[in-house]
């Protein structure tokens, strides 16, 4: 099956080989007068269309674009391949390279100002196999992009995942705002009237109910596409969607991932400090897996203006540990160097005066969960000060039949819930929130999808335990994410930097602007099942 | 000389019919088709087992070939695999007699081509095309829960059976194996990988007890395995604290094609397999000629040439209660369904 969860690279060449299943259709024109008509094959390999009078019509020759690819899903395979293979190592060697030559022979023009962004959940990946902590990790990194092999500056996207949250949350409480308005508030009370029945009858025998259809007000209500919203920053997820459930698209959160945001930062607000133009700078991204080189590569995030991409490249963990072997270093006695002072959250911790990381709050796959829920709460219910981390008097978390379902409960005072927020990580947990979805029997208001079970500290290109270490995979991934929970969260609204951004950059955040800046779209990809040609038996 | 006698023949189908199977309690047969329908048949009278009615066509939920059908352990619903990738369940409303489909699993990529239920009726597994198998697990409301998607075998799967007694599930694939899966926590994982056939194995059965299997392959050829727990007496190697399963005995040299169908009589123990050769054979452990019981002997008991003419035959059921333990089922490549009976004398 083409879906992601554990995505890894095996060999890949740079020959494009599409499949011989190749399903493209070529387009016929249909002429009125024709009556039969030959081929001929000349020695060149040219075709040509004999009519009866003898005139000879040269052929196109059919051919696929990688775009064709991309639309299709036939073999899906071989053109992600293609475009994954792009985003290596090699090609970033290669910037490199061309930089020092443009140097030497002082051509400027050929010069270009390499950024790299590091996620929060490689880098409590790197922490975990080579016994560090992340701020150690951090300035390690920092030494090996900028002083060893010549980068210029790196960012981390815990950063931008700030500006990720508070657009989504933005995005949430306006669908509530506009679910409560059509029909919703007289679900929500129907549904708290049910939980309340429930709650009295839990311990009676279950009685089969009898189906029946619904009424007017929840007909009205399941057609809506408000609720339940979902999480769009995993691509593995976001192209299951568009590829097998297009109905699903309309209640993904159109806020970029934390890795586009950087890339907007970087190619538009960044570019335009520094004087540069978006394709004057290679922006490289360290995320935990593959699919975020699918991401990077959507047209959607190619700017066409400068014909330059807002994430030029993406490079797993794995990857840069495979570049510390080959340039025999080892990130456990590896120089550190300062951090960037900008579009990172480091800070010195005011008790203490030490320089401290600062991350986002949540697990790793985010922390949209927990922002959105708390600032749902503040903003909505005014229910401040919630912490969706832990149980609470207003909070109930329940764990579903897997360690990769989670429900979270917001409790009013008078026992009434709230909001109803759930986690669906992993393939089979996906399959049964698309279904509630698909049949209207979901009652979430905001569900975190993630492709990979256990979240990215799992993700498809993170680092596994060394092999001396005996520990079972579940016990290492749990170690990563407790390592990834060290950076202690700030909170968007408490971070005077990212207000400074927002104010600088975005100004009007419901601006026409702020919307191509920080919001995407997402496209179905249509199948051509009409086409015999493409079943295949 | 024991053999087959024809009960009946059951016409109705408009394509070809893929499988049958036996209502758990009840005498009513539930077969499957190319024609998008599942037929439902029972005898007209108590007594005269040649005459049989179609009393209801389940159809309009599936828009190809339904290739699987099975009873729920209760006899009150139906689940049907079909080519559309789509699995219905069907349940009867006996307040107005009416067969609905009450809901529709969808996930799989592409052909559906086995559904069966746990023998308790908790769990539902499917298996396609798209080399995965899918757990579910039955809600109270009519909703349906994926549990698992396994995604091990290398090539179309072609048949789930569940285990008789436990919840152990066994899978047969157009990659040569079978693949035994368990739970373990909250997560589904494969115990065992059975290797052995030469081809495509088409088919399995579990016996009675559930410490056997037997498969049928392309290879013409039927194998029957024996579960070996960890620390067994006979010596037999185990991994990891699994039990593995090995092959005690090989039948080959009966059919000479390709063999589609096998069912393991739960009450008799009669194996019945069913051949693109258009023969039923049915197989009885030679209990004299069985010295040891790692090593068993079996006989073809007995032979029906061109069971259904020159079709191929695609299922076989046994009846699965004392009630008619010498029934057995056929569907083929011609449209029809044919109740057997084996007489022995």
């Amino acid at each position: 099956m083409a879906f992601s969860s554990a995505l890894v690279l095996t060999d890949l060449n740079d020959y494009i080989a599409p499949s011989q299943a190749c399903i493209k259709p070529v387009e016929v024109t249909k002429s009125e007068d024709k009556g039969q008509t030959e081929i001929k094959v000349d020695n060149e390999g040219s075709y040509y269309e004999i009519t009866q009078d003898g005139g000879e019509e040269k052929l196109e020759k059919a051919s696929i674009s990688l775009d064709d690819c991309l639309a299709c899903s036939g073999c899906v395979t071989s053109a992600e391949s293609v475009l994954i293979s792009m985003q290596s190592q090699e090609e970033l060697f290669k910037i490199l390279e061309q930089n020092k030559i443009a140097l030497e022979q002082n051509k400027p023009e050929d010069y270009l100002t390499i950024v790299i962004s590091i996620s929060p959940q490689s880098r409590a990946s790197f922490a975990a196999k080579y016994r560090l902590t992340p701020l150690q990790v951090h300035h390690r990194l920092v030494y090996f992009f900028k002083h060893f092999l010549g980068a210029h500056h790196v960012f981390d996207t815990s950063f931008t995942q700030d500006l990720s949250l508070v657009e989504s949350a933005r995005e949430f409480n306006d669908r509530f705002k506009h679910y409560m308005q059509h029909g919703g508030e007289a679900l929500e009370a129907a549904k708290q009237q049910q939980d309340l029945e429930k709650a009295v009858e839990d311990g009676k025998p279950k009685v089969r109910a009898r189906r029946r259809k619904p009424n007017a007000t929840e007909e009205a209500v399941s057609s809506q596409q408000d609720l339940p919203m979902l999480a769009s920053s995993c691509p593995g997820w976001v192209c299951y969607a568009e590829k097998t459930h297009g109905e699903i698209l309309p209640f993904i959160t159109a806020a970029k991932s934390p890795q586009q945001m950087m890339g907007s930062l970087v190619k538009d607000y960044f570019a335009k400090k520094s004087g540069l133009t978006p394709n004057q700078i290679y922006h490289v991204s360290i995320m935990p897996c593959y699919d975020k080189k699918l991401e990077a590569s959507r047209p959607d995030f190619f700017l066409e203006s400068y014909e330059t991409r807002e994430v030029d490249c993406v490079l797993t963990t794995s990857e840069i540990d495979k570049m510390f072997h080959e340039k025999n270093l080892d990130l456990a006695t590896m120089t550190e160097s300062p951090i960037d002072d900008m579009f990172n959250k480091v800070g010195l911790d005011p008790a203490t005066g030490i320089e401290t990381s600062y991350g986002v709050e949540g697990s790793s796959s985010g922390g949209a969960l927990e922002y959105l829920f708390a600032t749902a709460a503040r903003d909505l219910f005014n229910i401040p000060h919630i912490k969706a981390t832990e149980s609470s008097s207003h909070v109930l978390i329940k764990i579903g039949k897997n360690a990769d379902v989670k429900e979270y409960f917001l409790v009013a005072d008078d026992g009434r819930i709230l909001l109803r927020f759930a986690t669906a990580y992993g393939f089979r947990n996906i399959q049964n929130i698309v279904r509630k979805i698909k049949t209207g029997k979901c009652n979430y208001h905001y569900v975190e999808v993630m492709a990979c079970p256990g979240g990215c500290a799992n993700g498809g290109g993170q680092l596994p335990a060394e092999s001396e270490q005996v520990i079972n995979a579940k016990d290492w991934v749990s170690h990563v994410e407790s390592i990834y929970q060290t950076c202690q969260g700030v909170l968007p609204e408490n971070n005077e930097i990212i207000k400074n951004i927002y104010n600088e950059w975005i100004i009007d955040p419901n601006s026409e602007r702020a919307h191509q800046l920080l919001r995407t779209q997402y496209h179905a990809v249509t199948q051509n099942l009409g086409n015999p040609l493409a079943t295949k038996w | 000389m024991p053999h087959l006698e024809l009960v009946a023949t059951l016409e109705g189908h408009q394509d070809r019919v893929w499988q049958a199977s036996w209502h758990p309690t009840k005498t009513i047969l539930a077969t499957c088709s190319g024609d998008k329908t599942v037929r439902l048949w029972t005898p007209i009278s108590h007594d005269n087992f040649e005459q049989w009615q179609c009393i209801e066509t389940l159809e309009g939920a599936h828009k190809r070939t339904i290739r699987s059908v099975d009873w729920s352990p209760s006899g009150n619903e139906l689940a049907t695999a079909s080519f559309d990738a789509t699995t219905g369940i069907w349940e009867n409303d006996p307040r107005d007699n009416d067969w609905e489909c009450v809901a529709t699993l969808e996930g799989h990529e592409n052909e559906i081509k086995s559904v069966a239920w746990s023998s308790t009726g908790a769990l539902l597994a499917t298996c396609s095309r798209d080399k995965s198998v899918w757990i579910w697990e039955v809600e109270s409301d009519n909703d349906f829960e994926c549990l698992s998607v396994l995604q091990e075998h290398t090539q179309d799967v072609k048949m789930v059976a569940w285990h008789p007694k436990s919840e152990i599930l066994a899978s047969a694939s157009y990659d040569d194996t079978i693949k035994i899966w368990k739970e373990d926590e909250d997560d589904w994982y494969c115990a065992d990988t059975l290797e052995g056939h030469t081809s495509t194995v088409w088919s399995l059965d579990f016996n009675e007890e559930g410490d056997q299997i037997v498969s049928a392959s392309d290879d013409q050829t039927l194998r029957i395995w024996k579960m070996y727990k960890p620390d067994n007496d006979q010596g037999v190697m185990t991994h990891n604290g699994e039990a593995t399963w090995k092959t005690i005995c090989t039948l080959s040299g009966f059919h000479d094609r390709c063999i589609y169908s096998v069912s393991w009589s739960k009450v008799n123990g009669y194996i019945a397999s069913v051949s693109g050769d258009n023969s039923i054979r049915i197989f009885e452990k030679d209990t004299e000629a069985t010295v040891n019981e790692d090593e068993p002997t079996y006989k073809n008991i007995a032979t029906k040439k061109d069971a259904h003419g020159v079709y191929d035959i695609n299922g076989v059921s046994w009846f699965p209660t004392k009630l008619h333990q010498d029934w057995l089922s056929t569907v083929g490549d011609d449209g029809l369904v044919r109740i057997w009976r084996v007489v022995l004398d």
